[in-house]
């Protein structure tokens, strides 16, 4: 099982070093900062591809292992507790570090174009970020988890607060301190559990955790899922998110909405779903009506939105409520269909961000109001808009419309309602975003401003092109991607089942929340 | 004693590698005075300093490394081992630490820095003695030792009144609770009939009287570590002293206070635990909310200060209700400890080292922009403020991790859960530093000011703060070597 090469240690330290090595330029070097970046990002993308490729989705464990002994922690009854760096792939998680490889090379890319003081620092920021996020994504031990959690706040707390836009410090500030609050919760947990178990590997951890009384299931379950939930966010922890999108810069905001977002999705469905199955089961009923009144909640919100930004913004949180209600309808086909949708997300949201980046660049306006008939001078510009458009929307041939159909599908064998519920959510996202795109693309080319406007250039291009072909990719032939997550989504799918089973044995009924204790 | 046993006392084999350490910081300080009278070169004082702090540190890493430590000496009133070989350590870092931001930190002052050093040698010989003491009189003259250098060097700018000020103030209210302790003492005395830690331990403390007298000895020492109510001296008297004395105070004093209430834990009843949890809770909150207002960043490390207190206190109530690992909550409290001692040596030491002579400037105002005139000292205040908030990568949130266990362990769930809810309020203060020092631009004043004629080198402060910072980042890193020293 293990290989004989690291892969997944330089995958991981790539980033690093590349970060010490822009640390070493004196600062005025911004160009060799940059390409610098640029290099180390697209040698992380090429390795995560090759690990993407050689990856086998027939098999649920983990795959690419790799474990060293770090240090041990005081354990229950005084026998020590190994810490070890433990990292490892699967099912759940390829699809996961795939994103954040190919993102990163894409994001850094688009730093030319608005990041123009401080690159050296910036690049630096960015690179140890997608240590953290690789991290998270490959650990597969506790502490180890938690530590790149917490460290990925880090470098994205200093890029929002020194890049961003007129309120940064406000959005950063509050995005730090809610983010770090929920983990403080996720540590509690993270104690609790070594404390029962003595271990922090995780495998071992969710074998185990699941044998736990439901009551139990469901304290260590509440103590992680506020973290993630803030993360997502999920009703009602979603505050921080429009502001943090918002303010921060256009690559700041893409990886955000790309990677960090799924951070909290990928972080519900292992350490609350996979891990406490049984927890799961009884909050699944509230998990789902959470997505889907964020599917719509986020919907209309973004439908009031006069800033354009903004509004992409408030639609992640319809998004992610598509994510979070497949992955709680815990059938094969839902957990399928929000796996993927956290990689459709990613690179129809990311697209999104870079393209009113780009028109922000021009404008320096991103008011819905200020434009009009932009299509006329930015013809390129506009066939990427409305691509990334329709695939947020959920058109069928693009990729959005798999994960969703997916998700929904998955939620229907579940529970009728709320997959209604989601579905009209689609319509509410196919209004605002086709309303965004007439107010901006199409229309009568009426202000000076808009009929000076140059279209988008290679470089632009150059960035779009590999995120749009992707879009069309999934969107055509997704088996490539479902694939390679089969094995161990149905690993999850069973062990959801037994629970079920179980919760049923033990009361007779399906598994509630509160269930009160019946005399036999 | 009679004359046998003081020969028998003397004769112990291992009374010279237990009194070593404290033997090389007397005559240091000795040497020290004498050299501040002749007419010696400057650098002398110095030397001598450095000399005898490295002599302690051999003598204490020989006693770390020796196969039967010496144990308890001088009649079972001092213990020299392992441990309290691993807090000398710990000691000796805090005054070296002190001493180097304190180097080029006195204008005024600096006819008078030999018996600035003088004084710190002796507060140092005090931390190692209440460390080691087994004996309440010991620890007395332990305490006392520590503490009236302290009240000399929190004065030490005469021509401040902010710094006579914190002086005196520190100097009134330690009067006060070294008379509580004496009281606590004597009434222990007269309830069990000995003032020996090793005999109390095997009599136990029965009476109400003997209950009592521990107490006011628990009062005494909760105000040396800034534990609520006995915290309100702390934001006055680490703001007002010189910057590299309160590094002292910071680090040093809580560090000895800690070791011996460890050491004494045993005095207490078991019901206390609930108590002392309940006041380690309030400091916390005492400390973090108070940190959020303040617009001094010494004053608010100062707050902060009150607050790890806080935190370690949890250990010292853990360990009351009984551990089932015995030596847990002493490895939480000395990693916690140890992290703290460089985190905050690192903190206010950077402090001491962005004053302008003469010009004490400690307000956030004067900390913006401070990442692009001095990125490194602003990337170790970042490092530091982290590891005080807990983040992980970290000393501090190692730290914090093992407090936690430790009192998780111990069924005090909901005062560590609480405990741990307020890092977001810590991190919200610390913050705000990182925020002036990266994301808001100088004040008017401190661009148009010029700089200080005549700076002197900034090289010991450089070579402390990046000790600090390494050490901080190494203990979070790569903790296990960290851990096994301390077990």
């Amino acid at each position: 099982m293990a290989p004989s090469t690291p892969i997944l240690a330089w995958l991981l330290f790539l980033p690093l070093a590349g970060a010490v090595a822009v640390l070493c330029l004196p600062a005025r070097r911004a160009d060799a900062a940059r390409w610098i970046a640029l290099a180390t990002t697209s040698a992380v993308a090429v390795l995560g591809t090759l690990v993407f490729a050689g990856f086998d989705g027939s098999r649920p464990e983990m795959q690419y292992f790799l474990e060293r002994p770090w240090f041990a922690l005081p354990g229950p009854h005084g026998s020590p507790v190994p810490v070890s760096f433990r990292l490892g792939l699967d099912g759940l998680s390829i699809l996961m570090v795939a994103l954040t490889a190919v993102l990163m090379p894409v994001v850094v890319l688009s730093t030319w174009g608005h990041v123009a003081e401080r690159v050296k620092e910036f690049m630096v920021w960015m690179l140890v970020m997608e240590t953290g996020m690789l991290g998270v994504f490959l650990s597969l031990d506790l502490v180890l988890f938690y530590v790149f959690w917490e460290v990925s706040l880090i470098p994205l707390y200093f890029l929002v607060g020194i890049w961003g836009g007129e309120r940064r410090l406000y959005a950063t500030i509050k995005f730090f301190l809610y983010t770090f609050g929920g983990s403080l919760l996720m540590l509690v947990g993270v104690i609790a559990l070594i404390y029962r178990f003595g271990s922090t590997d995780v495998y071992f951890l969710s074998d185990h955790a699941a044998l736990l009384p439901v009551q139990d299931q469901l304290w260590l379950f509440a103590g992680f899922a506020v973290a993630f939930a803030i993360k997502v966010p999920i009703l009602p922890f979603h505050t921080w998110l429009a502001d943090a999108h918002t303010e921060a810069p256009t690559s700041g905001s893409v990886v955000l909405a790309g990677v960090l977002l799924k951070m909290g999705t990928y972080g519900l469905l292992r350490f609350g779903i996979a891990m406490f199955p049984g927890a799961a089961v009884a909050l699944a009923p509230l998990f789902m009506a959470l997505g889907a009144i964020g599917i719509l909640y986020g919907a209309l919100l973004a439908w009031a939105q006069s800033d354009l930004k903004r509004l992409i913004a408030c639609s992640s949180v319809s998004h992610l409520g598509y994510v979070v209600l497949g992955l709680f309808a815990m059938t094969a086909t839902g957990l399928a269909g929000g796996v993927l949708q956290m990689v459709n997300h990613g690179l129809s949201t990311g697209l999104l961000f870079l393209l009113v980046g780009m028109i922000y660049e021009r404008r320096h306006t991103r008011a819905l109001d200020q434009f009009g008939g932009v299509a006329a001078r930015m013809p390129v510009f506009a066939v990427f808009l409305v691509l990334a458009v329709l695939s947020s929307a959920g058109l069928p041939g693009l990729n959005g419309f798999v994960g969703e159909y997916l998700i929904l599908l998955g939620a229907f064998e579940r529970s009728p309602f709320w997959a209604v519920v989601g579905t009209s959510g689609v319509v509410f996202g196919a209004i605002y975003l086709l309303m965004a795109t007439r107010k901006v693309l199409f229309g009568p080319l009426a202000r000076p401003e808009n009929r000076a406007l140059n279209d988008i250039g290679a470089r632009e291009v150059a960035l779009l092109v590999p995120l749009t072909a992707l879009l069309v990719w999934i969107g055509v032939a997704p088996n490539v991607f479902l694939d390679r997550t089969r094995a161990s989504v149905e690993l999850v799918e069973r062990r959801i089942d037994r629970a079920r089973a179980a919760a049923m044995a033990e009361t007779g009924r399906p598994a509630q929340l509160f269930a009160k204790e019946e005399p036999r | 004693m009679t004359p046998d046993a003081i020969r028998a006392m003397l004769s112990d084999p291992g009374l010279p590698l237990a009194l070593a350490p404290l033997a090389a910081l007397g005559l240091g300080a000795v040497a020290l005075l004498v050299a501040c009278v002749l007419p010696v070169p400057r650098w002398v004082g110095g030397g001598i300093f450095l000399g005898s702090l490295t002599a302690a540190l051999v003598f204490e890493l020989a006693l770390l490394r020796a196969e039967t430590p010496p144990g308890l000496v001088l009649d079972g009133t001092y213990l020299a081992d392992r441990t309290s070989a691993l807090w000398g350590v710990l000691f000796l870092a805090a005054t070296a630490l002190a001493w180097l931001f304190s180097v080029h930190y006195y204008r005024e002052d600096r006819p008078f820095k030999g018996e600035h050093d003088f004084l710190m040698l002796c507060a140092a010989a005090g931390m190692m003695l209440m460390a080691g003491a087994q004996d309440l009189i010991v620890f007395f003259v332990g305490l006392e030792l520590l503490s009236i250098p302290l009240y000399a060097l929190a004065a030490f700018r005469r021509a401040r009144t902010a710094s006579v000020e914190a002086g005196v103030k520190y100097f009134l209210l330690g009067a006060f609770s070294a008379a509580f302790f004496l009281y606590g003492a004597a009434l222990l005395y007269t309830a069990t009939g000995t003032v020996s830690l090793v005999e109390l331990k095997r009599i136990g403390v029965q009476t109400t009287l003997g209950t009592a007298g521990v107490a006011l000895i628990a009062a005494s020492l909760f105000f040396k570590v800034s534990v609520f109510p006995f915290h309100l001296w702390v934001p006055d008297v680490y703001q007002g002293s010189p910057t590299p004395v309160t590094v002292l105070m910071a680090t040093g004093t809580k560090t000895a206070a800690f070791a011996f209430l460890l050491n004494a834990v045993f005095l207490l009843p078991a019901s206390a635990a609930a108590t002392i949890a309940a006041v380690a809770l309030l400091t916390m909150a005492a400390g973090n909310l108070a940190a959020l207002v303040q617009g001094d960043v010494k004053r608010m490390l100062a707050f902060s200060a009150v607050a790890h207190a806080g935190t370690l206190l949890l250990v010292f109530a853990g360990a009351l209700k009984g551990d089932p690992d015995p030596g847990g909550p002493l490895q939480a409290a000395l990693f916690y400890l140890a992290a703290y001692v460089f985190t905050a040596a690192g903190s206010f030491g950077l402090l001491a080292w962005l004053e302008r002579d003469g010009e004490p400037s400690t307000s956030l105002e004067s900390l913006r922009g401070l990442a692009r005139r001095r990125p490194w000292a602003a990337a170790a205040m970042t490092l530091f403020l982290l590891s005080l908030g807990g983040i992980p990568a970290t000393g501090g949130f190692l730290g914090k991790y093992l407090v936690f266990y430790v009192a998780i362990r111990a069924h005090l769930v909901a005062v560590a859960v609480a405990g741990i809810l307020l890092s977001v309020v810590a991190l919200a203060y610390y913050l705000r530093v990182v925020v002036a020092m990266y994301m808001q631009e100088p004040s008017a004043e401190t661009v148009a000011s010029p700089p200080v004629p005549g700076r002197q080198s900034a090289a010991p402060a450089a070579i402390a703060a990046t000790a600090c910072a390494v050490l901080v980042l190494a203990m979070g890193l790569l903790p296990g070597w960290f851990l096994d020293q301390l077990r």
